[in-house]
């Protein structure tokens, strides 16, 4: 090599546009080989998020388009006040996932770490990672707000302009949630370091009791005169809370609703699209405005809160579930001892992984709330079975997505501690085992609790509340043995990511081995209460009570027929826990890492 | 080339850096030693920018690592302890990236990136995803990155790690050319061997606090023992005391 140049000689600072076209080259390339990588390696999973997201879309599209009909003919107003509080409740929840994902992005990341070490700009480096929060942040509203919009305006008959302008709405209203997110996130971090913690969980907990409040409030009238003329008004009352004229949620409903207009001859409006222009640029104007308030932050103090951050002392852990720990690992006779010490090990990282527990404490918590709240929904008594077996189903839909987002991947992720766990004195059938236990024990308490909530709450009988626990038993077994013995069937030893051993085939297959488990356990579980209800209906409707089919109906709803179609519930069971159980350990005993 | 101004580093009560001054002239190639916890790693990353100073100020080709983050960082290339890098960019890929964040000239960038590929012998796996490397792999990347800028300061931290006999042979006779023309090197290392077959001066950091700060001839000299090698007096020098600060 000849002699060095050095690096003032040839070398030059970006300039703003230089390091957004670089950074806008890096997203696309990689965005780019993630998708061509899952074209590749992943068709199942994709075919599926596509197949779901689809069904997802149209059943929300139908159902918007049914309510709009039937608010079109009761009060057209009442789009505006629903309108206002949908897109007001989303931006909360914008302002947080974006300041998390942000946070995540910026201050906690290899990549984080790669950048700041570079020659460009700290708010360069907020703006690539913002991006990346907003696609998050977007694609999820778009998904959850566009049948919505578009269902408005099919029913209203608004015309091109309407359709052409929701788009640009849409993601001009994301950007200003997300901002302020990214501006409380930096303030935190590079001001309130140790108060970080403490302001996020106090903000989300008055969000929630706001939220609650609100819902309870909304909800709790329906027990008296529901959809009656003095609940509408009261309803709309309480929604006009969220009717500010200060709020960004205003203007992009009052700009849709404006874009919607027409003329009486079906023409759009042009005073309507007008006045949605208007709306639109107070949007982007305002997004615009956030994002040089970020910007400014950024350059003040992102390095500054990413080397405060990096210097704080954690506090001391406390261990208040030492005691739980010990008792259970001494509990019992010598033998089970090695699997008792796997199971602790594995319920102490539980404890101690908080995306873990947090989703697990949420999706429950959300789910218990629904069910606490069930009396309050007005409904025809001859469901309440029905609507059992529904919630039955949601259960083991919700435990489902933890299995496979959490159990599958932990006999892979003791790939790199294989050298350990291998070396020990024990046998490999108990390191499944253990996560089978481990697996089922933590989801049979919420889910029978739910269970029992929810069938009280429907004020169904104890016979049906006990078949319904019997079903949830075996679908905690099931999902459980198909988990751990798809995980042990097909690990992943070298791949470190939980949620990138999920996302493979396997965990793929796994999510949809155990949805197709949860159903054939649910139809088959609800025949008998279902053909009761058949049979009374037919009786009712003085229906030849000789008929063939009423035979079938006495028969299944009868008790022989209760305990056969109970018996193919536990038979269904034990084959969908022990068959990948089976073929789980087979596999993991000649495992060679 | 380096200055670190009576330079203290405190994670809450902890201090661990403390009032470090030291001067590193062009072309040297000092080595950091310390056992765990010393606060080499603080060093490095107060002297790459991540970390800025509780008190006192570090300069880097009389650039301020806080003040001037971006001009210092111009001259700066770094290999960190565990190499970072993009997993869906190939590894050519991210050279480009890296030259462009430089502002390089593209057909500089190109002869250069070609020059690193070939100094580290890259090129059968440059054009592969980075999620495919294997350690040792990504490491000769990131010294590659590392390298393209041809930096007025180089930072190590830890630099051996992951790769093979051949890929330090590589490295080493890298770094003695690159400091023989004027680049100088900051490295911190367990592998007492690198340091006294390579570094001009070393410096021995015990609890935050630099011990010992000199040539190895004058580490001998002012420990008067009979000892030779530098593991004995490193051993010496780090050993546990009664008492401790």
């Amino acid at each position: 090599m000849s002699g060095r140049a050095g690096a003032a000689g040839t070398l030059r600072l970006l300039t703003p546009e230089e390091e957004s076209r670089l950074f806008l080259r890096l997203g696309v390339t990689l965005a780019w080989e993630t998708v061509r990588a899952m074209f590749m390696q992943a068709r199942l999973r994709l075919g599926l998020v596509v197949l779901l997201s689809m069904m997802f879309w149209g059943s929300l599209f139908g159902m918007f388009l049914e309510a709009f009909s039937f608010l079109d003919a009761l009060h057209a107003d009442v789009t505006s006040l629903l309108f206002n509080a949908f897109f007001s409740s989303l931006m909360v929840m914008l302002v947080f996932s974006a300041g998390i994902l942000l946070y995540g992005g910026m201050y906690c990341s290899a990549e984080a770490r790669l950048l700041l070490t570079l020659p460009i700009r700290a708010e360069a480096i907020y703006f690539h990672k913002f991006g990346e929060a907003l696609w998050f942040a977007c694609w999820g509203f778009v998904l959850l707000g566009s049948p919505m919009l578009v269902a408005y305006g099919v029913v209203h008959g608004a015309s091109w302009p309407y359709f052409v302008l929701l788009l640009p709405f849409m993601v001009s209203f994301v950007v200003i949630p997300a901002a302020v997110g990214g501006i409380c996130c930096m303030t935190l971090v590079a001001w309130m370091t140790r108060l970080r913690l403490h302001a996020v969980s106090i903000a989300l907990t008055v969000a929630c009791i706001a939220l609650l409040w609100l819902g309870w409030t909304l909800v709790s009238p329906l027990r008296i005169n529901a959809m009656s003329a003095a609940w509408f008004e009261r309803t709309f009352a309480r929604l006009a809370v969220t009717e500010q004229k200060l709020l960004p949620s205003w203007w992009l409903s009052s700009g849709l609703l404006e874009a919607a207009r027409t003329e009486r001859d079906g023409r759009p409006s042009m005073a309507g699209v007008a006045e949605a222009v208007k709306f639109l640029a107070l949007l982007v104007a305002n997004a615009m405005m956030l994002q040089l308030a970020a910007g400014w932050l950024a350059r003040a103090a992102y390095r500054r809160g990413f080397s405060q951050l990096a210097g704080e002392v954690p506090a001391s852990r406390r261990r208040p579930l030492g005691w739980f720990d010990r008792a259970l690992m001494n509990a019992g006779s010598a033998s089970g001892r090695p699997l008792r010490l796997l199971l602790v090990k594995d319920l102490r990282l539980f404890r101690r992984d908080i995306s873990q527990w947090s989703q697990f404490v949420i999706f429950f918590g959300l789910m218990g709330l629904y069910f606490v709240n069930l009396r309050s929904f007005n409904y025809n008594n001859a469901y309440a079975s029905m609507i059992g077996f529904l919630n039955l189903a949601v259960v083991g839909l919700i435990l489902s997505t933890f299995t496979t987002r959490f159990v599958y991947p932990m006999i892979s992720l003791e790939g790199r501690r294989f050298w350990i766990i291998g070396l020990l004195p024990v046998h490999r059938d108990q390191i499944v085992w253990s996560k089978f236990l481990f697996s089922l024990l933590g989801g049979l308490a919420p889910c029978c609790g739910l269970v029992l909530l929810s069938d009280s709450m429907l004020g169904i009988g104890w016979p049906l509340i006990l078949q319904h626990e019997l079903c949830c038993l075996v679908l905690c077994m099931g999902l459980s043995g198909i988990a751990v013995g798809l995980g042990a069937r097909m690990p992943e030893l070298r791949e470190s990511s939980p949620s990138k051993i999920a996302s493979g085939f396997g965990g793929t297959l796994s999510l949809v081995i155990s949805s197709l488990f949860i159903m054939a356990v649910v139809i088959v579980a609800a025949i008998p209460a279902h053909a009761a209800s058949v049979s009374m209906f037919l009786t009712a409707r003085g229906a030849a009570a000789g008929a063939p089919a009423a035979g079938f109906l006495n028969w299944a709803a009868g008790p022989w027929g209760t305990s056969t179609f109970l018996m193919a519930v536990v038979a269904l069971g034990l084959a969908a826990t022990f068959v990948p159980l089976f073929l789980g350990i087979r596999a993991f005993r000649r495992l060679e890492a | 080339m380096i200055e670190f101004d009576h330079v203290t580093r405190t994670y809450g009560p902890r201090t661990a850096v403390a009032d470090l001054s030291l001067s590193i002239p062009r072309g040297e190639l000092f080595a950091l030693l310390g056992p765990n916890g010393a606060g080499k790693t603080t060093t490095i990353r107060m002297l790459v920018g991540l970390l800025h100073p509780s008190r006192g100020a570090i300069r880097v080709c009389g650039h301020d690592l806080v003040a001037n983050a971006r001009s210092a960082h111009l001259h700066i290339g770094y290999v960190p302890d565990e190499p970072s890098l993009y997993d869906k960019l190939t590894g050519r890929e991210f050279l480009w990236f890296i030259a462009d964040m430089f502002g390089m000239p593209r057909h500089q960038a190109g002869i250069r990136i070609e020059r690193e590929i070939e100094h580290f012998e890259l090129s059968e796996f440059a054009d592969e995803l980075a999620e495919r490397y294997s350690l040792g792999m990504k490491q000769r990347l990131v010294f590659a990155a590392s390298l393209l800028h041809d930096p007025d300061v180089l930072v190590l931290d830890e630099p051996m790690v992951g790769l093979d006999p051949r890929s330090v042979r590589i490295v080493k006779d890298l770094l003695a050319a690159r400091t023989r023309e004027g680049m100088t090197v900051f490295m911190s290392t367990h592998t007492l061997a690198m340091a006294e077959e390579m570094a001009d001066r070393v410096g021995i950091m015990v609890r935050g606090q630099l011990r010992f700060l000199g040539t190895l001839a004058e580490l001998r000299e002012q420990m008067a023992l009979e000892t030779t090698t530098l593991e004995q007096m490193y051993l010496e020098l780090t050993a546990p005391r009664g008492g401790g600060p």
